[in-house]
This record gives structure tokens, sequence and C-alpha cells, in this order.
């Protein structure tokens, strides 16, 4: 499968199936992203696979929300797979999800979400049942408890219902799903004495149970949001200071519970009723005391993390997502440029998004740099595209040469896209190095998991330190060098593919905002 | 390229001033090959960020890939994939899904119990490397009694000792087959005959693949 007809975009998505569902997924896929929607038919043939194996496949990606069907207009019996492309490129993110439902909620939410992700789709009861495996204290912590973790995430929207099968999709060959917009969080009863009965029995499955028709899964847009709003929060830190990232937090709540989540723009919000949340919650002592302050600073700052929309109710306040995302979106690239040309570039850079328009010769007075080396800025930029040109021409007689202005101005839409692309390229240069290493080493990466595995062992079961260091030196120094060395690597290439999807998420944003307010 | 800027008539469009460079220095550097594949970098970048939640991100990271690689539904290559019981290891929700995707046809009605039908017509399974031997013993007392056309027999007696062996393993998996509610009389044919076998076998085959 030559993966150089796909986009960055897709390569990456494709390099994630491959690495947690393994390569026959990973072929079909590869040949779903490219192809769009296609049948079950047209798989094998152009994969090389056999029909069984494409079956498999498709149906282990549907079960994750990788892929969707729907019957073909043609032929009411067959139907056609398409690629959830977000869906699949949210595979990165699964750590990250972990992370945030750990903090705000804590420990058994947090086992429940990856026995979600893990599962895919699943009942509650299931979920609620593996989990309580995992934790392994169905004494102490019992199902109900677990019930009630569970009902939290729904009430927040992090997990979502699937649409239920129609009444007579039992009768289809392809079963239409439906759900209504009300029944999206509504968590059923589930009998909690049949799970705890499975429990001590030790049953590795539970078996029929009443809620078995009602599945859920992981709301990635939810995430999403809880992604964006992390970033904004870490902004608002950074611009003034701790507490202001705080009373962010609290305020991005407020807007949160009150606008409709696909506006660009929040619906205003009163001090009155943001000063009210601020005494309700258990806040700071300093936040109280300069909540004023607070809310002046942040909303006075050119950032637009908060706009003042009126003075009603001692004043309206909002939110322009386009704003703000372009804010960030011009910070991230003003980082980039810096780090790649250095800081006279930046300053190139800058003015001309400012300015808008310019010459070459106002950006160099302006910026106060030497001839030479505004021109030489000036075409490295142009040469990766962060600047765009512009002619003019000024023609004025015949016979005098069309005399041109040469404008420089920095088109932020295509600027972007340019380093969404390249964010994506060094994304999937991470992940293929990544892969290349540990299956390159994997004989020498599995010997050393199992000697350590037996050290552990042994030390658990109380053997004397002389014989756990003869054990240990059976595995030479150079090799266990090795072994650290790919390690490190390894973590820092997962690190890197972390700060990459960050700038991915500002950027994709960005643009995402910015195609609404049009 | 002539006349730059060399004095009267002829005159261009720019002013050589304007590129940058007066008419006694060089010009920049021509380029002659296509970049490099591996640029050399000219600024460091700079360091990762490592805090509380990329340390968390590591571990978890690490945790979720050896999860995900041992869970069923990882798929290998192997010949375990194409073989028609596999369905029931993957712990898929198949009733969510197109019909298309499932090994054997869901049953269009509801009955009770079609298990009833299974067990009647279960062959004894026999262990293949008995058959195997058995039909080889019968070989060698056959090529001693005949010389002529041993060789037929003798493929004619391997297919079959080889399809006996492939039909034996299916009817073990045949007894895991109890539990499944969705079974078609299509099957139990198939099972049921001895002689008729190599008359059906090619039909079976195309039964589940559609080319």
């Amino acid at each position: 499968m030559s993966s150089f007809t796909l986009g960055h975009f897709s390569q990456v998505c494709s390099q994630l199936l491959n690495h947690y569902y393994g390569e026959i997924v990973g072929q079909v896929g590869s040949y779903l992203l490219r192809r769009g929607n296609r049948m079950l038919n047209d798989i094998p043939t152009a994969t090389g696979l056999s029909i069984r194996e494409v079956k498999k496949a498709l149906a282990v990606m549907i079960q994750h929300n990788l892929v969707k069907f729907q019957a073909s207009e043609r032929n009411n019996n067959v139907a056609e797979y398409t690629m959830i492309h977000h869906n699949v490129y949210c595979l990165i993110r699964y750590p990250k999800y972990l992370y945030m439902i750990k903090r705000i909620y804590g420990t058994s939410e947090e086992i429940l979400l990856e026995i979600l992700l893990n599962l895919g789709q699943a009942s509650a009861s299931n979920v609620i049942f593996h989990s309580a495996n995992r934790l392994n204290e169905a004494n102490v912590l019992s199902p109900s408890a677990l019930h009630q973790s569970f009902q939290r995430l729904a009430q927040d929207n992090f997990i979502i219902r699937c649409p239920k099968l129609a009444e007579n999709a039992t009768l289809l060959k392809v079963p239409t799903l439906e759900i209504e917009e009300k029944e999206k969080f509504a968590v059923p009863n589930v009998e909690i004495e049949p799970i705890a009965r499975m429990l001590k029995e030790k049953a590795t499955q539970l078996g029929g149970h009443c809620d078995s028709e009602i599945i859920w899964r992981v709301n990635h847009e939810r995430f999403d949001i809880e992604l964006r709003n992390v970033i904004l929060v870490n902004a608002a830190a950074r611009r003034v200071d701790t507490t202001a990232g705080e009373l962010y937090h609290l305020i991005l709540k407020l807007w949160r519970e009150s606008s409709n989540p696909d506006s660009p723009v929040t619906t205003p919000v009163s001090y009155n009723v943001i000063k009210d949340a601020v005494r309700k919650n258990d806040s700071s002592p300093i936040l109280l005391e300069h909540f004023d302050h607070y809310l002046r600073v942040l909303y006075e700052d050119s950032a637009g993390l908060i706009d003042r929309a009126g003075d009603a109710g001692g004043g309206q306040f909002n939110l322009d997502y386009s704003k703000v995302f372009e804010n960030l979106a011009c910070a991230s690239l003003d980082s980039i440029v810096l780090e790649r040309f250095g800081s006279k570039a930046l300053r190139l850079f800058r003015l001309t998004r400012i300015q808008k328009f310019m010459e070459q010769d106002q950006m160099q007075n302006v910026a106060m740099i030497p001839a030479k080396e505004a021109k030489m800025f000036t075409y490295k930029l142009l040469e990766h595209n962060f600047l765009q040109i512009k002619e003019l021409k000024k023609g004025t007689s015949n016979f005098a040469p069309v005399k041109s202005f040469i404008l420089y101005h920095v088109e932020l839409p295509q600027v972007v896209r340019t380093t969404l692309e390249a964010s994506y390229k060094g994304l999937f240069n991470a992940m293929v190095r990544q892969m290349h290493d540990l299956t390159e080493n994997q004989r020498l990466l599995e010997k050393h998991a199992m000697l350590e595995s037996m050290l552990e062992r042994l030390k658990g079961d109380g053997v004397p330190d002389e014989e756990i260091a003869e054990l240990s030196d059976t595995m030479p120094p150079a090799e266990k060098s090795l072994v650290e060395k790919i390690h490190l690597m390894s973590d820092n290439l997962t690190l890197g593919q972390t700060q990459a999807d960050e700038t991915i998420l500002i950027l994709e944003s960005y643009l995402k905002f910015k195609s609404k307010e049009l | 390229m002539g006349g730059r800027g060399r004095g009267r008539g002829n005159a261009v469009s720019f002013n050589i001033e304007q590129l940058g460079f007066g008419r006694g220095e060089a010009g920049p550097v021509s380029v002659t090959q296509p970049p490099p594949l591996f640029p050399s970098l000219e600024n460091r970048p700079l360091p990762l960020i490592k805090d509380v939640e990329n340390e968390y991100i590591l571990v978890t990271q690490k945790d979720l890939s050896t999860r995900m690689r041992n869970s069923p539904f990882y798929l290998k290559k192997s010949e375990k994939i194409n073989s028609p019981s596999y369905e029931k290891e993957l712990p898929v929700l198949w009733n969510r899904m197109p019909a298309e995707l499932r090994e054997t046809l869901p049953k269009r009605i509801a009955t009770g119990n079609s298990k009833v039908t299974l067990n009647a017509k279960k062959k004894k399974v026999e262990d293949p490397d008995k058959i195997f031997a058995k039909l080889e013993k019968k070989e060698r007392n056959e090529s001693e009694v005949e010389e002529d056309g041993d060789g037929k027999e003798d493929e004619d007696d391997q297919d079959k000792s080889d399809d006996e062996k492939v039909e034996n393993e299916d009817d073990v998996k045949e007894d895991l087959d109890d539990e499944m509610d969705d079974d078609t009389d299509y099957a139990n044919n198939y099972f049921e005959n001895g002689e008729a076998y190599l008359e059906d076998e090619e039909g079976q085959d195309d039964g589940e693949a559609q080319f």
C-alpha cells in the first residue's frame, strides 16, 4: 500500500491504525481513507487481503467508532463504509483524555473511561463490570459507586449513547441506527446485584443483562472542547498569573453551561453572575479579594480572552472563539518563525502581519534591520511560504518601462494550513521513527523486559541479593545502556508527538472557527 | 540577461540597486541541485516540556499500547483469522453491523432452539493423525496388490485424508458452535455427508466468499 498517495493527515491516521489495531486494519483503513466510501467487495481486490480479513477489520473499526456505514443507494442489502477521519486522529489523544478525566474527577472515572476506550462501544453494565475487575476490589469499591461515577461522566457529556437499532432493523441486512436528542446522555437503570454476583464468582464476562441494548461510547467532541479550554486557561495563566487562570476556568464553565456548543461566540454572562460563581466556588482568597482587578486585566488584554459585550448587570462578558484562536494561532506561528529563523525574521514577520501590506523598503526601515539582512530574511520567509507577494502594476505611460509595486503580506489561513501540514508531517516522522526503533530492537527489548520481570519476581520471593546480581549480569552492560537509550529516545518521540498535537489543535481550531464565521 | 542597467537604452523594468547588491559585488549563488533530503538544522529546537502531565502521558501511552496490542481487537495476520470460527473470538457487537460482515447468515425468524438438530447429525471426531496413518497403511496394502494406477489412487487417497483432516477440524469447532443460535441448514448438510463430501467441497468454498 503506497503511502505517497495519502496526504500527511491520512498518513498519520494510517500509522495510528497500524500501531493500535494491527496491519490488517491499517491496510483496510488506508484504503478507505484514500477512497472515501466503498462497498465491502471493492476492498479485498484493492488491498490484497482475504475477504474474511477485510470483514473482521471493518467490524473492529465499526466497533471502535472509526468507520460508519449506510445502506448503498443502489442495493439496500449492501452497505457503503466511510472512515470517520477525526475519530481516527483522536486515537493519539487517548492518554490526554485519561489525564483530564483523572484531574477533573478521579481514579474510578479514569478506569471507566479507559475500559470504554478499550471496548469501543459497550453497555453501562459491561463497563462497570470490567472496571470493577480491573480495580480488583469488588468488595471495597462496590459496583454502585462505579455506577455513580458512570452517571457523573454522562452528566458532563464525556460519554454519549450510540444510536440504537431502529424497530425494523433486525429485518434489514444493513441496520439503521437512530437516536433522539434527549436520550443522548440518559443513563438507564442498571441492575447492580447481577454485576456484584458475577464479580464474586470471578467471571471474565458479564452475561446477558437488562441494559445490553443501550450502548455507550466516548464523546470526542466534548473532549475537544475540554482540550481547547485547557489551552485557553493556560494562556490566561501565562498572560497574567495562575489566579487569573482559575478565574478564567470558572468563567469558561459558565459560558459552556449557557451557550450553544456550535456557535463561534458564547452568550454573554454578566458580572454579577461571575461574582456569585466565584464566591460559591471554593476559590483562593486572593481571587475573592482582587476579583475585580483580575476581570479587568483579562478583558482589557489584547489577546481577546474575554470581550466586554455590554454594560447591563455590571458588565456583560463573552468570548469570541475566532478572535481568540486567531491570536493563539498567530502566537504559535510567531514562535515557529522565531525558532527557525531568528528574532530579526520574527520582527519582519510580525510587522507584515500587523500592517497588512508592506513594501520591502518600508519593512526594513520600520523594523530597523540593515538592508541586506532584511532582504535575506524576507526571501527566506517567502521561500518557506510564511510571506506572500502581491504585485501592483503602476503603468503611467506607454514608453517608460512598467514599474510595479511589490507588496508583502501574510495571508493567515494559507500560512496556517501550510504549517498544519508541516506539523502532520513532523508527527508522522516521529511516529515512523519510533516504530522503526522499537521493531528493529524488538528482540533486545523483549529480552530486557523478561529479565526485569524475572528479577522482580525473584526479589518478591526473597531470593538473596547475590543471585539477583548474578542474574542481572547475564545481560552485558553495553546492552543495558542500549536499552536505556532506546527507551529514552522512544519517550522523547512520544513527548514530541504530544507537543506537535497541541500545535495541531490550536491551528485546527483556528481554521474551524474561521470557516464558521464566514 | 544582457543590458543590466548598462547605460542608456535597453532599460529594464527593475533597478539594479533594488536587488540589494551593487554592480561590483557577486550575485547570489545559483542553485545547481535539489535541496538535500536532510538539511542541516540551523537553530537547535527548544527542549521538550517535561511536566507532570507529560510524565503521566508517557506512562499511560505505553500502558495503552501494550493493552491494545494484547486485546482481541488487534488483528494479526495468521491462519486463525481466516477460519470461520474467529468471529466468536472477536468481542464485537454483531447485531449493530451490516449482515454481510458476519460469517453465517443470521436467522430471519427468531425461533426457539436450533441446537436440537445439530446434535443428531454430529459426526464422530477422529484424530486426524490416526486417519492419516490408517490411510497410509491402506495405501501400502493397495500398492502391494496393484501396481498399475498406483499414482492416481495414491493421490486420491492423499486428497481424501487431507480433506478428512480439514473436515474433522471443522467438526471439532462444530462442538463449540453448539451455543451459536444462528446456524443454518446449509451448514448442517455440509457436515452430514462423508461420501458426497468431495462433490460438495467446491460449492462450500464459494458459498462464503464472493469475488
